[in-house]
C-alpha cells in the first residue's frame, strides 16, 4: 500500500473542515473500508490522506413511524438484526445478505457502498425500487438527494467536494424483492440483478437492474406494464420482454449479453412472485 | 507515513501498546509480522477467503481489509487463543474430532468465523443458516462435507 496519513475527526464539523481544506492533496473517505483498502492496496486508487468516519455520530438506525432511516456508518450486519426490516422492507435485508460474507459485513457500511458507487453494489437496486434519500452534510450545509440522481456512474456520485453521506431515508415499507445470479451464490459479485417493489401510495411497482455497466439503474418502462398489486402473468411477460431488450444488458468479464438476456425475465417474474406473497418470502 | 501516536490493542488478552505502527499498515500484517501471530493466514488478501477471520471485541473481522490503527482500543483475538473460551474450544475440538481439515490452511479462518457465529446466536442458530454464514470461508481441498460435520458437532455443543 502507498503510504498515506490517516485522520480520525471527532466530530462532523471537523470532519468537513478537514476535506475542505487542501484541496491538492489527493484524499479518500474511509468507512468500513472494505472497498477501499483493496483499491488502495492494489495501487488502483492514490491518497496521501485518508480521513475515517469511525468516530462520527453516524452508526444508527431508526424508524420514526414507518419512516426508516439508517446512519452511512452504520454496519451492513446490524441491519440484519432489526425485527423490522424483513417485514417492511424485505429487498433491503436480502440485499444486504448478499454482500460479500458475515465478517465483511462487520465492517461494510451503507454509506461507503453508496459512496463507492460499483456497478456490481448489491444496495443500489434496491435504494433505487425503495426511492431511498440519500442525506449529504457538507460545508453549505444539509442536502437530500435521491438516489437515483446520487449515483452517476462507476466510482462517480453527486457528492461535491468536502461532502459526506450521513444517512439514507426509505419513505415508506414496501413489498419487495431483490435477486441475483452469481457463478459463486456466497461471497461472490452479481452477474445480474433485480430488484422489484410496489409502491401502496402511488399504486406503482419499480424495477431496477443491477449488475451491468455502468450503474444500477431503474427501468420504468418495464414497470409500467405491471400494473396493480399483484400483477397477471401476461404483465408479468411483457415486463420481462422489455428488461430483455434493455441496452444494458451488454456482454463483460462475468456474463455475455445472450446470458443476461435469458437470464433477466427469469429473474424478474421470480422477484414479482416473491414480493406479491402475503408476508413476502419465507427467510 | 504515522500520526505518530502509540497504538493500543489487546491482543488475545494482552494490551500491547505500538509506537511506530504506519497509518496503512494492515491488521493482517500487524499480527502476523509485528507480533508473530502466524496462526492467521493471508490467503487472497481481497475479501473473498475468509482465511484472515479474526474477532475484534467479538466480531468476526477480515484483517485484510482493517486497518490496525481502525481498532484501536478493542479487544482481538486470533487462532492462537480462540480455545480458552469455551465456544471457541468446542469449535476446535469439533474440527479436530471430524477430521475437517486437509491442509489447514483455511482452518484459522474457519475456526474463527464459526466461534464468532456460535458466540452471536449460539446453539440456536439453525444449522443451514450457520452453514449459509459460513460462505465468506473458502477451503479448496475438503470439499466441505467435513467441515460441515464439525459445524454440526461444534453447535451441539457449544456452552
Amino acid at each position: 500500500m502507498a503510504p498515506f496519513v490517516l485522520v480520525t475527526p471527532e466530530t462532523v464539523e471537523e470532519a468537513i473542515r478537514e476535506l475542505a481544506r487542501d484541496a491538492r492533496t489527493p484524499t479518500a473517505v474511509l468507512a468500513g473500508g472494505t472497498d477501499l483498502l483493496l483499491d488502495l492496496d492494489e495501487g488502483r486508487l492514490e491518497a496521501d490522506r485518508v480521513v475515517s468516519l469511525r468516530r462520527l455520530p453516524w452508526r444508527t438506525l431508526s424508524w420514526d413511524g414507518s419512516v426508516l432511516t439508517i446512519g452511512s456508518t452504520l454496519p451492513l450486519r446490524a441491519l440484519e438484526a432489526d425485527p423490522s426490516l424483513a417485514l417492511r422492507h424485505p429487498a433491503l435485508l436480502d440485499a444486504v445478505r448478499a454482500v460479500g460474507g458475515v465478517a465483511l459485513r462487520h465492517r461494510a457500511t451503507v454509506g461507503g457502498n453508496l459512496g463507492r458507487s460499483a456497478p456490481a453494489s448489491d444496495l443500489v437496486p434496491v435504494l433505487l425500487v425503495l426511492d431511498a434519500e440519500v442525506e449529504v452534510v457538507g460545508p453549505s450545509g444539509l442536502r437530500s438527494v435521491e438516489v437515483d440522481r446520487f449515483v452517476r456512474a462507476s466510482r462517480e456520485t453527486a457528492l461535491a467536494r468536502a461532502e459526506l453521506i450521513r444517512s439514507v431515508r426509505f419513505p415508506e415499507p414496501r413489498p419487495s424483492a431483490y435477486l441475483w445470479q452469481r457463478v459463486r451464490p456466497a461471497n461472490d459479485i452479481s452477474q445480474l440483478s433485480v430488484a422489484v417493489a410496489f409502491s401502496p401510495s402511488d399504486r406503482r411497482w419499480r424495477i431496477a437492474l443491477g449488475g451491468v455497466p455502468p450503474r444500477p439503474l431503474l427501468v420504468p418502462e418495464a414497470a409500467a406494464a405491471l400494473g396493480g398489486p399483484v400483477p397477471e402473468e401476461i404483465e408479468v411477460r411483457e415486463a420481462a420482454a422489455v428488461m430483455a431488450a434493455h441496452r444494458s444488458l451488454v456482454r463483460d468479464r462475468r456474463a455475455s449479453d445472450e446470458y443476461r438476456r435469458k437470464l433477466v425475465g427469469v429473474l424478474l417474474a421470480r422477484a414479482v412472485r416473491a414480493a406479491t406473497r402475503i408476508g413476502g418470502p419465507p427467510r | 507515513m504515522s500520526e505518530g501516536r502509540p497504538v493500543h490493542l489487546t491482543v488475545n488478552g494482552t494490551a500491547t501498546s505500538m509506537d511506530e505502527l504506519p497509518d496503512d499498515e494492515l491488521l493482517l500484517d500487524t499480527l502476523r509480522w509485528r507480533l508473530g501471530l502466524k496462526g492467521t493466514k493471508e490467503g487472497c488478501r481481497t475479501g473473498d477467503c475468509g482465511a484472515c477471520t479474526v474477532l475484534v471485541d467479538g466480531e468476526t473481522t477480515l484483517s485484510c481489509l482493517t486497518l490496525a490503527r481502525e481498532v484501536e482500543g478493542t479487544s482481538i483475538t486470533t487462532v492462537e487463543a480462540v480455545a480458552r473460551d469455551p465456544v471457541g474450544g468446542a469449535v476446535v475440538a469439533a474440527f479436530a474430532e471430524s477430521g475437517a481439515l486437509q491442509c489447514g490452511y483455511c482452518t484459522p479462518g474457519f475456526v474463527m468465523a464459526l466461534t464468532g457465529l456460535l458466540k452471536e446466536g449460539g446453539r440456536e442458530t439453525p444449522l443451514p443458516r450457520l452453514l449459509a454464514e459460513l460462505g465468506g470461508n473458502l477451503c479448496r481441498c475438503t470439499g466441505y462435507a467435513a467441515i460441515a460435520r464439525a459445524v454440526e458437532l461444534a453447535r451441539a455443543r457449544a456452552p
